[in-house]
């Protein structure tokens, strides 16, 4: 799958200049960077919710692109109803809820569900469908250990079930570590260093990646 | 004083008939207007927070500035429109409850419309963002903002009816405060009162807070229970 390169200007600023990307089906690509540096506002672009500069990310005719944005919004309604908002599979709701430690709160309002909970409810409503472009823009950041761990696997899974191209991002290097193929690396709106994750974990080309991995102790 | 509180309930109990009549008149003349008002300013309101187009600030501009009309100006611009030398005056509605249906509306519909826009532009970008990663469809996305809008549907209902019940500058204008014809609540506590018939307009006044009382009472216990 290619995704073609695009920018994004703000007020005169460039603060997206990305290149063309190859991404392969089956794999999963971390995109990490420190704050501020074009990881959510790629995935944005991507996934249609803001406007690229002049021509739009092209991608290949018939890709279907899922995100679940960082903040997720849950409709007021029971978690069952959200999660078939995704597809009309009752079955796999419910498998999905159980997976994800749910099926408590099937009935539940899910404009009242914690954080956490939502997150959860956000990431099995999106897995109801079959994307063949995902971007998950931090999908743990508000789940504990556990769940974080749960939700980590089923990601892992649908990934290579389904044989998308998934795009997670995260702050969290440990993450990027467990469940990634291959990492990217954003630094002041620019894609700067990509690779295998062992490979740019541990041995990264660039001083600004190598700056960024030593801050988080790797 | 007393006198006049004691009258005030005579009236109300024995079903004074001009009271009653003033009742109806009301009663008909805050539930259509505040209705239509709805019907029209909640669709517009939501499509008006939900949408991003060139001209929508001037439209926002125009829209509050119709938010704070005083009713007297209302009530002018439709005496001026309908009256016998109006380009209007085929339409002989002056002095008739129908024009003060439809002054109230075009008092009422600017609030219903700034406050659903309100609300609407407070939620539409999380929901938009999170049904185009769901790729759902636009009418979906439009009927799950809908449904999220329901509360504030109540909440602009009981405002649109308490201005429609309460507001006196432009139906006494349009409707001439006619009794037994298009005399309502708030122009009969004026008229009583200006001629020292304090009972009748107690008993009105009375009541008036008791409808309204009433009318937010009952919306606040349905919007407590749909929100279980």
């Amino acid at each position: 799958m290619k995704i073609s390169a695009f920018s994004k200007t703000y007020h005169g600023v460039t603060v997206l200049d990305v290149p063309e990307l190859e991404l392969h089906p089956g794999k999963i690509y971390s995109i990490i960077g420190s704050n501020g540096s074009g990881k959510s506002t790629y995935a944005k672009i991507l996934a249609k919710v803001l406007p690229a500069d002049q021509k739009g990310p092209q991608l290949d005719a018939g890709i279907t692109v899922g995100y679940i944005p960082q903040k997720n919004y849950a409709f007021r309604m029971s978690t069952k109803a959200n999660i078939l908002l995704g597809g009309s599979d009752s079955a796999k709701a419910e498998r999905l809820m159980e997976v994800l430690q749910l099926d408590s709160l099937a009935s539940q309002r899910a404009d009242r569900l914690s954080g956490g909970e939502t997150s959860r409810m956000a990431l099995a409503r999106l897995m109801m469908k079959h994307f063949d472009l995902v971007i998950l823009d931090e999908p743990t950041a508000a789940m504990d250990v556990e769940t974080t761990f749960l939700s980590e696997n089923l990601i892992w899974e649908y990934a290579k079930k389904s044989g998308c191209v998934l795009l997670l991002i995260t702050h969290s290097l440990q993450q990027a570590k467990r469940i990634a193929d291959e990492i990217l690396f954003f630094h002041k709106g620019q894609l700067f260093e990509s690779g295998p994750k062992e490979r740019l974990l541990f041995a990264p080309t660039r001083p600004e990646t190598r700056q960024f991995l030593e801050f988080y102790g790797i | 004083m007393q006198s006049a509180f004691e009258k005030a309930i005579h009236l109300i109990m024995t079903g004074d008939a001009e009271l009653c009549n003033i009742l109806f008149v009301t009663a008909r003349m805050s539930l259509t207007s505040s209705i239509i008002a709805l019907l029209i300013g909640v669709p517009f309101g939501i499509w008006l927070g939900a949408c991003h187009f060139r001209g929508k600030g001037l439209i926002l501009i125009m829209n509050r500035t119709l938010m704070g009309m005083p009713p007297v100006v209302c009530g002018l611009l439709f005496y001026i429109l309908f009256s016998g030398v109006g380009p209007l005056r085929r339409g002989k509605l002056l002095f008739t409850v129908n024009i003060m249906i439809l002054a109230q509306v075009v008092l009422i519909t600017p609030i219903v419309i700034g406050n659903m826009e309100t609300y609407v532009s407070g939620i539409a970008p999380a929901i938009q963002e999170t049904t185009r990663g769901l790729g759902l469809t636009r009418i979906k996305t439009l009927l799950l903002l809908a449904n999220e809008c329901i509360y504030q549907i109540f909440f602009v209902y009981m405002l649109s009816f308490a201005r429609a019940i309460s507001e006196v500058g432009a139906v006494s204008m349009v409707g001439g405060a006619i009794a037994w014809k298009t005399n309502v609540m708030t122009t009969a506590i004026m008229q009583y009162t200006n001629r020292g018939n304090f009972s009748l307009g107690i008993a009105l006044g009375m009541i008036l807070l008791t409808i309204s009382l009433l009318v937010n009472t009952a919306i606040t216990l349905l919007q407590r229970r749909l929100s279980k």
